[in-house]
C-alpha cells in the first residue's frame, strides 16, 4: 500500500492532537499552530487528490488492521479528497479574514479555546468526509455539533448563547434521527461498514423483505440530517447562530458545517442506500419539495430582514434549498450540480460574511442598513468583495453562483416530471436574490452626507484584504473554468458507487 | 401487524420512548425538561440497541468456561455501541447543562422563549 | 487577430482603471487640474478605444474563443454584418455623447464614476454586438445592465436610486425570462452559435413544437423588457429621464438596442419559418403595435420634456420590433435603418434636452417658449431631428417607416398587413404633435414675447459640434438609405 494511503488518516488525526496541544499553548502560539495545521492538511488532501487522480480509483484503508466487517475503515475517492482540500481552503481564508475580529469580540484569554474548537471542528468534517463506517459518523457529527456549538458562544453574549442553545437543541434532535435510523439499518442489515450495508440493502431491496422499516430508516436518516443542515423549514436556529457569533465561525458554520452534513447524506445516499434504490423512494420527491420551498422562503425572509449579517444568514436557507432540490431530481447530473453548488455557496457565503464585517466596522458597529449607506467607499475591498459576492449570488455569468445555475436548469430539463417546477422557483429565487442582494450593494454604494465614521485604508489591514483577494479569486475561478471541478464531481461520484 | 408488534415489543417501546423524548426536547419550554427529554430519548436508542444485541439463552462474550464457540454468547457489537453513545450523550447532556447555567444567571429563568423576549427588549 | 478582444476588454479595463485611479469626489478648487487630468484620459481612452473597434471591424475575419464555460458553451466573439451595423452605431454614439458630457459634466459630482461606468458600457456594448453565440450574449446582456445601471441612479436623489432599481428589477426579470429560454434551446439546438442561422434540431421541432413556440415567446417577452416592449416597458420612461443627458442619450439610442439585437439573434437561431404565420408571430404583432401606439399617446400627454422623449423612445423601438416581427425581408430592412436612425436622432433630441439643462435649467415643456431665440443652433438641430422622427422625406425616418410599412402590405398576414401601416400612420401623427410644438413654440413664441430680457445661451463647441454630428448623420441615413439599404439585405437573417 501506497504511503499517500495513510494521508486521510494522518489529517483526521493531525488536527485532532494539534487541538489538545492548543489547549495548554498561549493563544499567539496557538493561531500559528493553527494556521499551520490547516495548511498542512490542505496540502496532504491536495497530494492525496492528484494522487488518486493519477490512480484512477478509491482506495480503502484499514484502521488497526482488522479486516471488514468488523474493522473499521476509512475511503478516499476523488470526491472525498478534493471535498477535503476545498474545506481547508475555506477555512484558512475564513479563520484568516475574521481574526482581526476575534481581538474586538472574544477574551485574549479564551483565544486558545478557540483554535481547539476550530481544529476540531475540522478533525470532525475530515472524519465525516472520509470515514466508511456509519456509526463513526454518527460520533463524528456529534463532535461537529459540539464544536459548532462552541464556536458559537464563543463570542459570549446573550443572544449567541441562546443561539447556541437553540442550535443545540435542533442538531440534538437531528442527531437523535440520524441514530435511530443508523440503528434500525444496523439491525436490519447487521452491519456498520457501508459497503457492507449498500450489499445486504441490494439483497432485501432484491427480494422485497423489510420494506417498509428500510424505508423508515431511510427517511430517518435524511430527515435527521436535513435538520442538522437546516433545510427549510427547520432553520429556526440558523439567522441568530449566524448572525451574531464572530464572524470567522459565521463563515466556517454556513460554508463548511452545513455541507458537512450534507456530504455525509451524499454519501449516504452513493455508499449506503444505493443510488438508484434512493431514488425509488419517494423521499426524494419531499426533499425536492421542501427544497423548492426554502428557496422561496429564504429569500423572502432575507428581503424582510434590516440587519445584514442576517439577511445573509437567510440567503443560506435559500442556498442549500438549492442543493436539495439537486437532490430532488433523483439524476446524476442533479447530484452533479448539487454536489458543484456545496463549493460555490460555500466559497460565496464565507466570502459575503467577511466582507460584511468590514463594512459594519466602518459604519459604527451596525449592521442595520440605515448605517450602511455608502459603507462601500469608507472599507473599499469589503465592498469589492461583497459586490462580487452579490453578483454571485444572484448568478450573473462568469462567476460561481451562474455555473451552479447553468447545471441545475441543466439537469432540471432532463426530469421531465420536475422540470418546470424547478425551473420556475429557479427564475423566481434568483430575482428574489437579486432583490435583497442589489438592493445591498446599492446602499453600500450610495453615497452618505456627512458620514460620522471614519474610512479603512489598506494598510490597516493588509491581511483582511489579502484574504478577500483569494476569496474573490476562488469564486471567479469557480465561475470562469468551472469544467475541470465539474468532470472531477462526475469522477467522484462514479467512484462512490 | 398486531401480532408483529406484540413480539417485537421492546422495539416497540423504544419507538415510542423515542417518540416521548423527542417531542419532549422539541417542545417544552423549560430547558432542564427539554435535557430530560434529550436523555429519554437517546436511553430508547441504547433499550434499542440492546435488545437487538441481545439473543435469549445465550451469556454475556466474555469468556469464562473455556467456550469459545460463538453460538455461546450475544452479539457484543451493540454493546459497544450503546457505551459509545452513552459517552457521547453524556457529553452532549453536560455542554446543554453548561448552557443553561449561562442562561439562567443571565436572565434568571429557563424559559427560552421568554429569553428570546427579553434579548428582543435589550434590542441588541 | 486580438483586436476584437481589444475592443471589448480595453474600455472595460480602461472603465476600471479610472474607477480605482479618480476615488475621491473631485468638486471643488483645488481639483480643476486633477479634472482636467481624468477628461483627458477618458477623451483617449474613447477614441482608443473606436479605433480598436474600427480596426476589429476591418480586420477580423475569424471567430476567438476567449474559453470554455461548461465543455460545451464557449465564450466566443465573431463579427457579422449585424454585429458591424449595432457596433457602429454605439461607436459614433458613444464618442459624441462622450465629449458632449466632458462639458456637461462639469457640474455633477462623482464624474470619474460616470466615466467610469460609461467606458464599462462602451466595452460591454462591443462585446454584445461582437458576441457569436447565446451565452456569450447572455453574458454581455446582463453585464451591460449592471454597467448602465450607475448611470442611471448617478445623481443619487431618491427618485434616481429608485428608478435605478425599476430598471434593474425589469432587466433581471426579463433577462431570467430569456435565460429560461437559453435552457431550452440549449437542449434543443444543434448549436447556440449565431453563424448557423436557425439551428432547432429536426426532431425537437417535431415532438414539442408547441412547446417550443411557448418558450419562444416567452424569450421574445424576456428580450422585449430592455427594449420597453408593452407590458414590461414601465422603467424606461422612469429611468431614462433621470440619468444625466449625455446618458439618457446613450441609454435610448443604444442599450435599448441591445434588445432589439437580442430578438434579432433569437429569431435567427428560431428561424423564421418556424415562427411565422403561428400564435407567437401574431402576439408579437399585437404587442408592438400596442407599444407603438400607447407610447406616442403617452408622450404626447407628457409635460416634461426628457420624459417625453423617453416615451417616444418606448413607442419608437417597438416601430423596430414590429418590422422584426412582420418577419419578411423588407421589413427586416425597414427596421434596421431605423434602428440606425432612431439611434442618431434620439441621441440629438435627448443631447439637445441636456443643452438646454445646461444653459437654463428649464425641463418642462411649457417653460421652452422662445428657447430658439436664445439658443438657435440646438434648436434647430432639435427640430431636423424631430422630423426625422416623425418620418419627413427626406431624413432617415422617412424611408425606414416607408419600407416598414410596404413589409408590412407585403406580409400578406391577416388583418395585420393592413393594421400595422394604419397605426404607424396614426403613430407618426401623435409624434409630429408631441414634438413640433416645442419647435413652433420655441421659434415663434407670440406677440406676447418680451424680447428685450433675451439673451443669446448657444453652448460652447464642446457640446454643439457632437449634436451637429450627429445631425448630420441622421440625414445621411436618409440620404444614402438606399445603399444601406442594399449592405442590410445583402447581410440577410
Amino acid at each position: 500500500m501506497n504511503f499517500i494511503c495513510n494521508f486521510p488518516f494522518f489529517s483526521i488525526l493531525l488536527s485532532l492532537f494539534s487541538g489538545t496541544i492548543c489547549s495548554v499553548l498561549p493563544a499567539k502560539a496557538a493561531k500559528v499552530v493553527n494556521r499551520v495545521v490547516i495548511a498542512v492538511i490542505g496540502l496532504l488532501s491536495a497530494i492525496l487528490l492528484l494522487y488518486l487522480l493519477s490512480v484512477g480509483e478509491p482506495f480503502v484503508y484499514w484502521m488497526g488492521h482488522f479486516p471488514a466487517p468488523w474493522g473499521n475503515e476509512i475511503r478516499a475517492g476523488v470526491l472525498e479528497a478534493g471535498m477535503a482540500l476545498f474545506f481547508c481552503i475555506i477555512m484558512y481564508l475564513s479563520m484568516a479574514g475574521g481574526a482581526h475580529k476575534l481581538y474586538d469580540e472574544v477574551d485574549e484569554s479564551k483565544h486558545n479555546l478557540y483554535y481547539i474548537l476550530v481544529n476540531l471542528l475540522l478533525s470532525s468534517l475530515l472524519a465525516l468526509v472520509y470515514t466508511n463506517d456509519m456509526f463513526t459518523a454518527y460520533v463524528f457529527v456529534e463532535i461537529n455539533t459540539i464544536s459548532a456549538c462552541g464556536l458559537i458562544m464563543i463570542r459570549q453574549v446573550g443572544r449567541t448563547i441562546e443561539a447556541a442553545v437553540r442550535y443545540m437543541i435542533m442538531s440534538l434532535l437531528g442527531s437523535g434521527l440520524l441514530l435511530f435510523g443508523l440503528c434500525i439499518m444496523y439491525d436490519l442489515t447487521g452491519h456498520l461498514l457501508m459497503s457492507n450495508i449498500k450489499e445486504s440493502v441490494g439483497l432485501l431491496v432484491a427480494n422485497g423483505e423489510y420494506q417498509i422499516p428500510l424505508i423508515v430508516s431511510i427517511a430517518l436518516m435524511c430527515v435527521g440530517l436535513c435538520i442538522k443542515s437546516a433545510l427549510f423549514p427547520f432553520h429556526a436556529w440558523l439567522p441568530d447562530a449566524y448572525g451574531y457569533s464572530t464572524v470567522s465561525s459565521a463563515a466556517i458554520l454556513s460554508s463548511l458545517v452545513s455541507k458537512g452534513y450534507i456530504f455525509l447524506l451524499i454519501k449516504i445516499i452513493y455508499r449506503v442506500i444505493g443510488f438508484d434504490n434512493f431514488n425509488s423512494t419517494r423521499i426524494i420527491d419531499v426533499l425536492f419539495v421542501f427544497g423548492l420551498m426554502g428557496m422561496i422562503f429564504g429569500s423572502i425572509s432575507a428581503i424582510r430582514e434590516n440587519d445584514i449579517r442576517r439577511m445573509i444568514a437567510f440567503s443560506s436557507v435559500a442556498q442549500i434549498g438549492y442543493i436539495y432540490m439537486g437532490f430532488g431530481m433523483g439524476t446524476q447530473t442533479g447530484m452533479v450540480a448539487s454536489v458543484y453548488h456545496i463549493l460555490s455557496h460555500a466559497a460565496t457565503k464565507s466570502l459575503l460574511f467577511i466582507a460584511a464585517i468590514g463594512l459594519t466596522e466602518v459604519s459604527g458597529g451596525s449592521r442595520k442598513f440605515a448605517d450602511l449607506t455608502g459603507a462601500g467607499y469608507r472599507n473599499k475591498w469589503a465592498g469589492v468583495a461583497f459586490t462580487v459576492g452579490s453578483l454571485s449570488m444572484v448568478g450573473i455569468p462568469l462567476f460561481s453562483g451562474f455555473i451552479s445555475k447553468l447545471l441545475f436548469a441543466q439537469a432540471a430539463v432532463q426530469v421531465e416530471g420536475k422540470m418546470l417546477a424547478s425551473l420556475i422557483v429557479l427564475g423566481i429565487s434568483t430575482v428574489l436574490n437579486a432583490v435583497y442582494f442589489m438592493k445591498t450593494v446599492i446602499r453600500i454604494y450610495t453615497a452618505a452626507k456627512d458620514s460620522p465614521y471614519g474610512g479603512m485604508t489598506f494598510g490597516k489591514m493588509k491581511i483582511y484584504a489579502i484574504t478577500l483577494i483569494f476569496f474573490m479569486l476562488v469564486n471567479v475561478l469557480l465561475g470562469v473554468s468551472s469544467q475541470p471541478v465539474v468532470d472531477l464531481i462526475w469522477q467522484g461520484l462514479t467512484m462512490f458507487s | 401487524m398486531g401480532p408483529n408488534l406484540f413480539a417485537n415489543y421492546g422495539e416497540a417501546v423504544s419507538a415510542i420512548l423515542f417518540c416521548i423524548g423527542f417531542t419532549n426536547l422539541l417542545l417544552q419550554k423549560n430547558l432542564i425538561k427539554k435535557i430530560i427529554g434529550l436523555n429519554i430519548m437517546d436511553s430508547a436508542i441504547y433499550l434499542f440497541l440492546a435488545e437487538k444485541g441481545y439473543i435469549a439463552g445465550r451469556v454475556a462474550p466474555i469468556v469464562v468456561n473455556g467456550v469459545t464457540s460463538t453460538e455461546a454468547y450475544i452479539n457484543p457489537i451493540p454493546s459497544g455501541l450503546v457505551l459509545t453513545g452513552i459517552v457521547v450523550s453524556v457529553s452532549v447532556t453536560a455542554l446543554m447543562l453548561s448552557l443553561t447555567i449561562r442562561l439562567y444567571t443571565r436572565y434568571h429563568t429557563l424559559d427560552l422563549d421568554e429569553i428570546s423576549r427579553q434579548l428582543k427588549k435589550e434590542g441588541r | 487577430m486580438y483586436m476584437i478582444l481589444l475592443s471589448v476588454f480595453f474600455p472595460i479595463l480602461a472603465g476600471v482603471f479610472l474607477l480605482i485611479r479618480f476615488r475621491t469626489p473631485l468638486s471643488g478648487e483645488g481639483n480643476a487640474s486633477k479634472r482636467k487630468t481624468l477628461v483627458t484620459l477618458t477623451g483617449c481612452f474613447l477614441v482608443v478605444t473606436a479605433l480598436f473597434t474600427g480596426a476589429a471591424i476591418l480586420t477580423q475575419k475569424e471567430g476567438v474563443t476567449l474559453f470554455y464555460l461548461t465543455k460545451t458553451l464557449p465564450v466566443y466573439f465573431e463579427i457579422d454584418r449585424m454585429g458591424t451595423l449595432f457596433s457602429l452605431l454605439a461607436l459614433v454614439v458613444l464618442l459624441c455623447a462622450g465629449f458632449f458630457s466632458f462639458e456637461y459634466m462639469k457640474h455633477e459630482e462623482r464624474e470619474s464614476r460616470y466615466y467610469g461606468f460609461y467606458l464599462l458600457a462602451f466595452g460591454v456594448l462591443n462585446g454584445l454586438c461582437f458576441a457569436g453565440n447565446l451565452i456569450t450574449f447572455y453574458l454581455f446582456f446582463e453585464l451591460l445592465t449592471l454597467s448602465s445601471m450607475p448611470l442611471v441612479l448617478h445623481t443619487g436623489s431618491k427618485e434616481a436610486v429608485m428608478a435605478g432599481l425599476k430598471y434593474l428589477f425589469y432587466s433581471l426579470c426579463g433577462a431570467y425570462a430569456a435565460l429560461f429560454g437559453i435552457y431550452f434551446l440549449y437542449r434543443n439546438c444543434e448549436t447556440l452559435s449565431f453563424s448557423a442561422g436557425s439551428a432547432l434540431k429536426a426532431s425537437a421541432v417535431a415532438e414539442q413544437g408547441g412547446f417550443l413556440l411557448a418558450v419562444a415567446f416567452i424569450m421574445i417577452l424576456g428580450f422585449g423588457v430592455k427594449a420597453g416592449m408593452f407590458p414590461m416597458h414601465a422603467w424606461l420612461p422612469a429611468a431614462h429621464p433621470v440619468a444625466p443627458a449625455p446618458a439618457s442619450a446613450v441609454l435610448s439610442a443604444l442599450i435599448v438596442k441591445a434588445g432589439v439585437l437580442a430578438l434579432i439573434r433569437v429569431t435567427g437561431l428560431f428561424g423564421r419559418d418556424f415562427l411565422q404565420e403561428t400564435w407567437v408571430q401574431t402576439a408579437w404583432l399585437g404587442l408592438t403595435l400596442t407599444t407603438v401606439f400607447m407610447g406616442s399617446l403617452l408622450a404626447y400627454r407628457e409635460p416634461v420634456l426628457k420624459k417625453r422623449l423617453a416615451y417616444s423612445t418606448v413607442s419608437q423601438l417597438s416601430y423596430i420590433l414590429f418590422g422584426l416581427a412582420v418577419m419578411n425581408e423588407e421589413a427586416f430592412t425597414g427596421s434596421l435603418l431605423h434602428v440606425l436612425a432612431h439611434g442618431f436622432i434620439k441621441a440629438v433630441l435627448f443631447l439637445c434636452a441636456g443643452a438646454i439643462i445646461y444653459k437654463t435649467g428649464k425641463t418642462r415643456v411649457e417653460e421652452l417658449r422662445g428657447i430658439g431665440k436664445e439658443m438657435p443652433l440646438t434648436m434647430w438641430c432639435f427640430t431636423i431631428a424631430s422630423l426625422g422622427l416623425i418620418g419627413i422625406p427626406p431624413t432617415g425616418g422617412f424611408f425606414s417607416k416607408w419600407h416598414l410599412a410596404v413589409g408590412s402590405l407585403k406580409s400578406g398576414l391577416p388583418v395585420f398587413d393592413v393594421l400595422g401601416p394604419v397605426i404607424l400612420l396614426v403613430s407618426a401623427l401623435l409624434t409630429a404633435g408631441y414634438l413640433l410644438p416645442i419647435t413652433v413654440q420655441g421659434f415663434f413664441p407670440g406677440a406676447d414675447y418680451d424680447y428685450n430680457t433675451l439673451q443669446k445661451k448657444e453652448p460652447c463647441g464642446l457640446i454643439t459640434v457632437p449634436i451637429l454630428i450627429l445631425t448630420v448623420l441622421s440625414v445621411l441615413v436618409g440620404l444614402f438609405s438606399d445603399n444601406i439599404a442594399l449592405a442590410i439585405t445583402a447581410a440577410g437573417l
